[in-house]
C-alpha cells in the first residue's frame, strides 16, 4: 500500500472520530465549563506530545545512549517557558487574591530513592508517565502492560510512603523565591538552564563531531 | 504551502515548536486548574478504586463520583484521546504488538518501578520534574538529577540485557 492511499484510507474514522470529541466536550460543558476546558487542553498536550515526538526518556537518555541533544534542549526550553509563565500566574494570582497552588513539594531520602527508581523504570519501560499514555494512544501493546505495571506500582509506594518518612524523616519543600526573592531566583534558574543548554551543545559537538 | 500541511498533519513537529506549544498548554493548565499539571497521582486513585472493589485493598475511601469529578481524570482521558487523535490524523492507527518477550518482561518490571517511584517522591516527570522546576520548588530541581541518574543506571541496563 503506499504512502497516500494509507493516508486517505483511515479518513472516514478520523471524521467519525472528530465527531466524537466534539460531542464529547459538547456533553462536558453541560455538566462543567471547567472540566471541558480541561478536558480540551489535555486532548491538545496529547496531540502535541505525539506530534512532536516529545519525550523525557529521549531527552535524559539520548546523550548518553547516541549523543544526541536536541530533544534535551527543547526540554531546557520547556522548563524555561514554565518558569517565567508559573511565575507570572502566580503574581497574577496573588494580586487578585485567587487561591493557586503550586508543587512544592516535601523532600526526603524517599525524593532521590523515587527519582533514581521512575528514571531506571522509564528507560525499561519506554516511556514515562505520559510517554506511556501517549503511546497506549499510538497502539503500543508494550505500554499498555507498562501502564498495568505503572498502577500497581503507584499502589505500593503509596502505601509505604509512610514508612519512607518514618525511617528517614522528611523536610518541608523549599519555595526559592522565598530565601532570594522572586527576580534573583528567576535569573538564578534561567542561568542554570543556559548554562545545561550549552553543555548539552558541547556534549552533541563531542559525541557527535559536527 | 501544501508541504507544511503535509507535516502538520503527518508531523514530525520541530522539538523546539513542540516545546513553545507545550510550555503554553502547561501554562494555561495552572491558569484553569488551579493547580500545575500532574498525571500518575490520578492513575494511582483510579488504581485505588478499582482494587478497592475487587476485594485486594483496603479502603481509602476514593468513590466514583470522586474520581469523576477530579481533573487529573479530565487530563488523562484527554492526553489519550490527542495522542490517538494524532495518530489517527496521519491515518497511523494500528495495534502494535510486543516483538520480543524481554519487552513483555521490562516493560512490567519498568512500570512497576517507576509507579512506585513516583509515588514516593510525589509525582512524575511532570508533575515532580518539569512542573516541580516550574514552581521554583527545590525538590523539583533534586529529582530531576535523580531523575537523570536513574536514566544512566536504565540505559547501562538496557545496553546490557536488552538491546
Amino acid at each position: 500500500m503506499s504512502i497516500n492511499s494509507a493516508f486517505h484510507s483511515q479518513r472516514k474514522w478520523n471524521i467519525g472520530f472528530i465527531l466524537f470529541l466534539t460531542l464529547l466536550l459538547l456533553l462536558l460543558s453541560q455538566i462543567s465549563i471547567r472540566l471541558t476546558l480541561i478536558t480540551a487542553l489535555g486532548i491538545s498536550l496529547g496531540f502535541v506530545l505525539q506530534k512532536s515526538r516529545f519525550c523525557l526518556v529521549s531527552a535524559l537518555r539520548d546523550p548518553i545512549l547516541i549523543g544526541m541533544t536536541q530533544l534535551t534542549r527543547a526540554f531546557l526550553l520547556l522548563l524555561g517557558i514554565s518558569i517565567l509563565g508559573f511565575a507570572l500566574v502566580s503574581w497574577g494570582a496573588s494580586q487578585s487574591n485567587i487561591p493557586l497552588s503550586l508543587n512544592i513539594f516535601p523532600m526526603g531520602v524517599h525524593t532521590v530513592v523515587g527519582g533514581l527508581l521512575f528514571g531506571i523504570g522509564m528507560v525499561l519501560a519506554g516511556g514515562c508517565s505520559t510517554g506511556i499514555i501517549i503511546r497506549i494512544g499510538e497502539g503500543f501493546a508494550m505500554q499498555m502492560l507498562a501502564f498495568f505495571g505503572l498502577a500497581v506500582g503507584s499502589v505500593l509506594g503509596e502505601r509505604s510512603l509512610k514508612s519512607w518518612r518514618y525511617t528517614f524523616g522528611e523536610w518541608p519543600g523549599i519555595f526559592l523565591p522565598d530565601i532570594f526573592g522572586w527576580v534573583p531566583t528567576l535569573i538564578l534558574e534561567l542561568i542554570v538552564l543556559l548554562t545545561l543548554w550549552q553543555l548539552a551543545r558541547w556534549w552533541q559537538k563531542k559525541q557527535l563531531g559536527e | 504551502m501544501k508541504k507544511t500541511l503535509q507535516t502538520i498533519i503527518h508531523g514530525p513537529w520541530a522539538y523546539w515548536i513542540g516545546a513553545i506549544i507545550l510550555g503554553l498548554l502547561n501554562i494555561l493548565v495552572l491558569i484553569v486548574r488551579r493547580q500545575p499539571w500532574g498525571v500518575t497521582w490520578n492513575i494511582e486513585i483510579w488504581a485505588e478504586w478499582i482494587g478497592t472493589n475487587l476485594g485486594v485493598l483496603s479502603d481509602r475511601g476514593f468513590t466514583f463520583e470522586g474520581l469523576m469529578a477530579a481533573s487529573g481524570t479530565y487530563l488523562n482521558l484527554g492526553l489519550l484521546l490527542g495522542a490517538f487523535w494524532a495518530t489517527l490524523v496521519a491515518s497511523q492507527v494500528r495495534f502494535r504488538p510486543i516483538r520480543d518477550k524481554k519487552f513483555f518482561f521490562s516493560a512490567l518490571i519498568g512500570g512497576l518501578l517507576m509507579g512506585y517511584g513516583a509515588r514516593i517522591a510525589y509525582g512524575c516527570n511532570v508533575g515532580a520534574l518539569l512542573n516541580g522546576i516550574a514552581s521554583s520548588s527545590l525538590t523539583g530541581w533534586i529529582f530531576a538529577f535523580a531523575v537523570f541518574l536513574g536514566t544512566w543506571l536504565g540505559s547501562k541496563l538496557l545496553l546490557k540485557y536488552l538491546m
